[in-house]
């Protein structure tokens, strides 16, 4: 129990996704300019984050570990990601069309987010049990939802602020992030 | 014909001829990929004896004893040697020492090496390259302690000893159970 | 647009990294040291250049192209990520200690926006030569990006330059002579983005500056 404090508690703020991983840049910077837009986009992420992990990682044992063939583990984890957001699309538009008017736009966006796939393969490297397998996702999705959340607060505000004309959009963006990995990174101590 | 068939067929096949060629490179990238996993994980080994020329595999310690690799001549169960991960108390109460054995199948001592101590620094840091003068695993009298750091000494004496107490088992098939 | 612009604008006027600003994950996360860096343009390069050739190939076949049309997207993906194995597996083989510090980003290169953006955009449209080159060009371009990004990193953070295992040049006399310390936090996560955003503000400023001259050019001979 202890050990899967720790894991949860590493992976939303020490291990970020975004601040320390360098995972779903794209989102981060494209999608944080409002905070309607950053909630959906999070909640969308962690969504599929968590089903395309139980997915891929039941799949890479009991199907590409079985017949050894791990080496077909990125088509076969991106194919899956990418069949599986589709089929979450149709769900949600069938089940809860005011669900789907929150997160429909945001989920075509996800395939290609690096966050996902990376996950995947990470819960494979690190060998996890499938326990551990979903603690780690789950707070690795609310650590980006967290973060992409406290990054689009920051930048509503900096809507009224004179920045300099060449810091413009993505520039101050990251200097932003720089300063909000300062943070992150001081939480170190307390493991 | 049904068109969602043929994009199916399409994507079916060009994922047969991927897995093809990744089979085909996967062939010939294996065997030097498991030999750069296996030098990482038998690092400590690799200054003992040549990995490629052995078939290693690894027994979970009790008691004092950490991990203990088999060497088995390529493609047979004959044991050519046993590397044994061993603790004993030295002078730190903190922390034991910790040493790999090397021992062949016909008792002598191919190597040793302490992997971690936490002696008094000056004194215990010498007795990581210094030679006990332990050849035959059965026969430590020979066994040289350092001079002013006894204990650390007699903990290594003591690694020694552990391994001797249970090598002739262990080279019998002891292991194997 | 003839052969050489196809190539030149990759470097410079459609950089992928600073004017698209695609694949930012890994220009962030492999920028320790140049030579993970040089390791991850590598990478890229054979992945973009086969992918674009491969893809343009199959587009240009009209045939082929028929069936193709209606799954386009997945056959692209599939086509990266065996490319993406290849390299995964033979860097694993004989490139270990690049394989163990690149990690999860050589996997991932699957989903750099970059690869599948030139499939999409150039490689489907065009003829197979103009794709190769279109495709080299990019992958310098991206190479030469993430590689200035990691020599500000690992001179400022560490006072070295590593090109490749142990060719190194070693800069600690710069810091020496200043009487200070190299500093640290431009090798961790922090200076990843500080320095990534300060590059993006100079290159936006020259290019603002260079603008406002031509303006200005155009004003005064109009």
């Amino acid at each position: 129990m202890d050990n899967l404090l720790v894991l949860a508690f590493s992976a939303f703020i020490l291990e970020n996704i975004i601040l320390s991983q360098f995972l779903g840049i794209c989102p981060f910077i494209g999608v944080s300019t409002k905070r309607s837009s950053a909630l959906g986009m999070g909640v969308a992420v962690t969504f599929v984050m968590l089903i395309s992990s139980s997915v891929t990682w039941l799949l890479y044992k009991y199907v590409l570990e079985a017949f050894s063939i791990t080496y077909m583990r990125t088509i076969v984890f991106i194919l899956v990601i990418a069949s599986l957001v589709q089929m979450v699309e149709i769900f949600l538009k069938k089940v809860s069309p005011t669900l789907y008017k929150a997160l429909g736009i945001y989920l075509p966006l996800i395939t290609t987010n690096c966050g996902v796939l990376g996950v995947a393969i990470l819960n494979i490297s690190k060998e996890y049990n499938f326990i551990q397998m979903i603690v780690y996702t789950t707070f690795i999705g609310l650590g980006f939802l967290f973060v992409i959340y406290i990054f689009s607060m920051l930048r509503e505000k900096l809507d009224f602020s004179p920045v300099p004309k060449a810091f413009k959009g993505a520039p101050i963006a990251l200097v932003i992030a720089a300063i909000l990995a300062i943070i992150f990174s001081r939480f170190g101590g307390i493991i | 014909m049904n068109k969602g068939l043929v994009s199916g067929l399409v994507l079916l096949s060009l994922g047969l001829l991927c897995g093809i060629l990744l089979s085909v490179v996967n062939h010939f990238t294996a065997p030097k990929i498991k030999e750069v996993e296996d030098a990482i994980k038998y690092e400590a080994l690799s200054g003992f004896y040549t990995l490629a020329d052995y078939d290693i595999s690894e027994v979970e310690g009790t008691g004092d004893f950490g991990t203990i690799f088999i060497l088995n001549a390529k493609g047979t169960e004959d044991i050519q040697a046993i590397v044994y991960t061993v603790r004993a108390q030295g002078y730190s109460d903190s922390q034991k020492v910790e040493m790999l054995i090397a021992v062949n199948s016909d008792l002598s001592v191919e190597n040793y090496q302490v992997v971690s101590h936490s002696e008094t620094t000056g004194f215990g840091a010498d007795i990581v390259d210094n030679d006990f003068n332990v050849l035959k695993i059965d026969d430590l009298s020979g066994f040289d302690a350092v001079a002013g750091v006894t204990k650390t000494s007699n903990a290594i004496k003591a690694c020694f000893t552990l391994v001797s107490e249970r090598i002739a088992a262990d080279l019998g098939g002891g292991l194997s159970e | 647009m003839n052969k050489k612009d196809n190539f030149v604008k990759g470097l410079i006027k459609e950089n992928p990294l600073f004017v698209s600003l695609l694949g930012m994950c890994p220009s962030l996360a492999v920028t320790t040291s140049l030579e993970n860096a040089i390791g991850m343009t590598l990478g890229v390069f054979f992945v973009l250049v086969l992918s674009n050739l491969i893809i343009s190939l199959i587009m240009n076949n009209k045939k082929l192209a028929e069936l193709v049309k209606p799954v386009r997207i997945p056959v692209y993906i599939v086509v990266i990520a065996t490319l993406v194995t290849i390299v995964e597996m033979v860097m694993h083989a004989y490139l270990p200690s690049l394989y163990f510090s690149l990690g999860v980003f050589i996997p991932l290169i699957v989903v750099n926006c970059i690869i599948l953006g030139r499939a999409e955009a150039f490689a489907s449209e065009n003829k197979p030569v103009d794709s190769l080159i279109d495709g080299a060009g990019m992958a310098l371009g991206y190479g030469a990006a993430i590689m200035l990004i990691s020599i500000f990193r690992e001179f400022l953070g560490k006072g070295t330059l590593t090109i490749w295992g142990d060719l190194q040049i070693n800069l600690a006399f710069i810091f020496n002579f200043l009487k200070i310390e190299p500093i640290a936090m431009f090798v961790q996560p922090v200076g990843a983005f500080l320095t990534f955003g300060l590059i993006l503000a100079a290159i936006t400023a020259i290019s603002n500056n260079y603008q406002n001259k031509l303006a200005k050019e155009v004003k005064n001979n109009g």
